[in-house]
């Protein structure tokens, strides 16, 4: 009986130390790699940048931590033929592990972008099982991603979180930009309906100085990233860039607006009256007449006033739905730009394919092939816009009125 | 088994005692108890003399210290000299009838009949009478002596409630529970266990409630014992309980009176000893030790609130270090981003993996702890500064463990103790140290296997037949009312079905739930016309 147990003993003990910790790791023998850029050389080669977190100078205040005396991140660079070898390469240079479980950006450098396409270089960073999918992809606008990740970034220590962060909100606030996740591009790149769009972010100013830490202690830093436009991919190249409106109007048609300002002119004053969008609704459907597709898009937008710079009765009710009418014919003028744009540069970036694919399965079999190059280029595409005046902040009457009466 | 053990077990000690009668003569008799006794100085032996013609001498013994010295001398010595025809009746030989129906006025007297129950009865307290030319002796109940006055239980504390905790004395705590339970169906039998000790032993239940099967039970375990002393109930915990291979507690031990008097009304019996303030409770299931006082005295949804945090308390306590460890050395991806930089930035100076570290403070907390336990009143601030120091900030400052560390293993040591059973509680720390070994050899995946493990050894215990894990496993719907929900005491129909009698099972009557009078004038003669708020 002893024995029996000796021996159950013995086999299970031996079952805990044989297979050992294979997949322990320790903290200190990581490193936390916060955003991955990925460029190509002039051989040919894949460049890839590694920004990896230096976790004692970002979390100043602790012991040792020597916060603001080194940069909150090191960034590394490797080359490959193809991403495994470039990351792998990457060893030779550093003394850590990398570990991608939590890199939550990934930056492609537009070159890259427009010459080769992003097709062949998401394949690893979907197989990978450390590397997360939901991480956001940007494209360094008019420069390779190794710039956009060396340049260090005021009050968010990490450069990384800046950039995800700055996306996040300008989203949320001004709506020309979108946050993207990996996993959506990969579904954008493989459905024929629908091409992805990606935010791009860009340097302005002296990219030398962005990386040296003294130059955040100014208060205005002499280079500084900023998300700028959309980028348009077909058929996983870089084609085109919308700016300004035209990407506001493109986002408009994605139903990604969540917060914007609409600025409409009042009788001869030029934007005098700003409409805060608070929540808004847009829907697309396909119509298919005459063996033709067609696009309707029904945008309904609810917000507030949010300021006046000209005497403008907000009591009167007729004058709200004039605003109201400004606001939609504004916003009418966004998404038709940004249409018409999108149009020429023959990517169906606003997915009507897919609405087309929706309401006429069979129609689309058959256009699907040529859908970005025949048929979404020649696209009828009928708007209606409904914007409602729901509040007008603390004040109905401004008090500019009150000084035009005085004078 | 070797058969040398078996030539060393001792011969049966009966022979401790001579069990020949007594002998006429006094002074023989006297003799024997000095002998026997090795002359203790404590054993008082008060010779009197009554009578005239012929003069009789009457010898009193008794163990100073543990008798009323009071009641020797009211109720013995003064009723025996005042008798003054005591001499001539006595030359009979039921002189001991007469002593005690027509001279001893103390309670409880009682002939002895040999030397062994001489020797236990004057060892208990009792005073023994010796008559001088008779054959015989008198026993009489004069326990006394200093005592431990009831005070506050030093282990389970409560803010409801009655506050008197058990003491040192059995009588004192077998009254106790009857003071609270005035019920014939009271029922307590008494034993004495050790060879040597001669410890009292009584088990309690109320007869009807309980279950005779594990009575019958209990009688057959303690029976069994043949050891040589009892010194505390944790004796009898360890002789009595269904397995050994287990660091849960099998037995739930009580220093409160009314702990043991609802734990009697829901079936379980109490097995008092004789010199510890605390009583063992039988059967005992997990979920009992996660149960206070409190929550039957506080409203139902604030002992609902507090029967959870205790779980959460259960879950840190069990799992917190372990989690930490797995989560930093296994499953980075789980921790959020920035928090993991944080605890990053803290370990980057740190020499020892997460599970060493881990272990040093778990180890640390441990000696610190014991040493608060033992450590004289003198000396404790110095403990607990110097501890404050060890396991705080010179731990951190000098790049031994991490802060985070350091908050893991605070929590979870308050966690521990803030377990309502302590017997429970160290179980849990024991427990502990396996999850953190399984969380350091295979993360999550280890954690899960222990907690399997944990919960499959968990389901195998019995308290005395009762399943441990009851009323969750096996799942008795009518009992999960006082479990980690506590529901209102109107809705608490039934006893515990696995512990309680079958046949009375019912505690209280249908229609408890109270409601608010239907008649308000009832409270407020000013509303009594109308149901009206005007005055």
């Amino acid at each position: 009986m002893s024995r029996r147990l000796f021996l159950l003993f013995f086999i299970m003990i031996s079952a805990v130390l044989l297979s050992g910790c294979w997949s322990q790791r320790e903290l200190t023998n990581l490193a936390i790699v916060s955003a991955l850029g990925i460029d190509k050389n002039e051989k040919g080669e894949y460049v890839g940048t590694f920004q990896i977190v230096n976790p004692g100078y970002v979390a100043g205040g602790l012991q040792g931590g020597a916060g603001g005396q080194s940069a909150p991140v090191t960034v590394r660079k490797s080359t490959g033929d193809n991403m495994m070898e470039m990351s792998r390469r990457l060893s030779t240079h550093l003394s850590r592990k990398q570990y991608f479980a939590h890199t939550n950006l990934l930056v492609i450098g537009e070159d890259l972008a427009k010459e080769e396409g992003i097709l062949t270089i998401l394949d690893v960073l979907d197989r990978d099982p450390e590397f997360r999918t939901t991480a956001s992809v940007v494209i360094a606008q008019n420069g390779t991603a190794e710039d956009v990740l060396k340049a260090l970034s005021p009050i968010d220590k990490i450069p990384a979180n800046y950039v995800l962060k700055t996306m996040k909100y300008t989203e949320e606030r001004w709506g020309e930009n979108i946050d993207v996740a990996l996993h959506e591009v990969i579904t954008d790149l493989i459905s024929p309906g629908k091409e992805p769009v990606i935010t791009g972010f860009r340097f302005t100013g002296d990219g030398e100085q962005a990386e040296k830490l003294e130059k955040l202690q100014n208060t205005t830093p002499e280079a500084l990233l900023q998300a700028d436009g959309l980028a348009i991919i077909k058929d996983g190249k870089l084609t085109g860039w919308l700016d300004g409106e035209t990407a506001k109007g493109a986002v408009w048609v994605l139903d990604k607006i969540q917060n914007t300002a609409i600025i409409v002119n009042w009788k001869e004053k030029k934007a005098a009256i700003a409409y805060e969008v608070i929540r808004q609704q847009t829907n697309v459907s396909a119509h298919i007449k005459n063996n033709t597709p067609s696009i309707s898009i029904h945008i309904r937008a609810e917000g507030d006033i949010g300021e006046v710079t000209a005497p403008v009765d907000l009591t009167d009710e007729q004058t709200l739905l004039k605003i109201e009418k400004k606001v939609e014919q504004e916003i009418k003028k966004q998404v038709d730009n940004s249409i018409r744009h999108v149009q020429k540069e023959k990517a169906d970036i606003f997915g009507f394919g897919e609405a087309v694919h929706r309401s006429d399965p069979a129609a689309w079999k058959k256009w699907k092939h040529e859908w970005n190059d025949l048929y979404f280029p020649e696209l009828q595409v009928n708007m209606t816009v409904d914007a409602f005046v729901r509040r007008s902040g603390l004040r109905n009457k401004s008090y500019l009125s009150e000084v035009e009466n005085n004078h | 088994m070797p058969s040398f053990f078996k030539r060393k077990k001792p011969k049966k000690s009966s022979d401790n005692h001579p069990s020949q009668s007594f002998d006429s003569s006094l002074t023989a008799n006297l003799d024997i108890i000095k002998q026997k006794t090795g002359n203790s100085p404590d054993v008082i032996t008060r010779t009197l003399k009554v009578g005239t013609n012929p003069e009789i001498k009457i010898a009193l013994v008794y163990v100073d210290g543990i008798v009323d010295g009071q009641s020797i001398n009211d109720f013995l010595i003064e009723a025996i000299m005042e008798k003054h025809d005591l001499g001539d009746l006595l030359i009979q030989q039921e002189a001991f009838e007469i002593m005690a129906e027509g001279v001893v006025t103390i309670g409880s007297v009682k002939p002895v009949r040999d030397w062994d129950e001489l020797f236990s009865s004057l060892m208990s307290g009792e005073t023994i009478v010796l008559i001088d030319g008779i054959n015989g002796a008198l026993s009489a109940d004069t326990k006394g002596g200093e005592q431990r006055s009831i005070q506050e239980p030093s282990t389970q504390m409560s803010i409801l409630g009655p506050q008197g905790g058990f003491t040192e004395s059995i009588g004192t705590n077998t009254a106790m529970v009857r003071r609270i339970i005035k019920n014939p169906n009271l029922w307590v039998e008494t034993m004495k266990i050790g060879k040597v000790t001669n410890t009292d032993v009584a088990i309690m239940y109320v007869n009807g409630i309980a279950n005779d099967k594990i009575i019958e039970e209990m009688r057959k375990r303690l029976k069994r014992i043949d050891t040589d002393s009892i010194l505390e109930s944790g004796y009898i915990e360890q002789l009595i309980q269904d397995q050994t291979a287990t660091t849960f507690p099998t037995t739930y031990q009580a220093e409160r009176p009314d702990i043991v008097a609802g734990n009697l009304l829901e079936g379980r019996i109490a097995v008092f000893v004789d010199g510890t303030p605390f009583v063992l409770l039988a059967p005992a299931v997990f979920i009992q030790f996660f149960q206070s006082v409190d929550d039957y005295y506080t409203r139902f949804d604030i002992a609902t609130f507090l029967r959870l945090l205790r779980t959460l308390i259960l879950i840190i306590s069990l799992f917190a270090p372990a989690l930490y460890i797995a989560a930093t050395t296994f499953h980075q991806e789980m921790i959020p981003t920035q928090l993991l930089i944080v605890i990053a930035a803290q370990r980057e100076i740190v020499p020892f993996p997460a599970f060493v570290e881990a272990l040093i403070m778990e180890v640390t907390f441990e000696i610190l702890r014991e040493a608060g336990v033992r450590l004289p009143k003198a000396v404790g601030s110095a403990v607990s500064i110097v501890g404050a120091l060890v396991i705080g900030q010179a731990a951190v400052q000098a790049g031994i463990v991490s802060p985070a560390m350091v908050i893991i293993v605070a929590i979870t040591a308050i966690a521990s103790f803030a377990t309502p059973a302590f017997s429970m509680g160290i179980s849990i720390r024991l427990i502990r140290f396996g999850f953190m070994t399984a969380a350091a050899t295979f993360g999550f995946y280890g954690i899960v296997l222990g907690g399997i493990m944990l919960v499959v050894h968990l389901c195998s215990l019995r308290s005395f037949g009762v399943p441990y894990m009851s009323p969750l496993a096996p799942l008795i719907p009518a009992n999960m009312k006082d479990t980690v929900v506590r529901y209102p005491w109107w809705a608490f129909k039934e006893r515990p079905r696995l512990i309680a009698s079958d046949e009375n099972l019912i505690r209280q009557g249908e229609d408890q739930q109270p409601a608010p009078p239907s008649d308000r004038g009832m409270v407020n003669s000013r509303t009594e016309k109308g149901d009206r708020n005007e005055p």
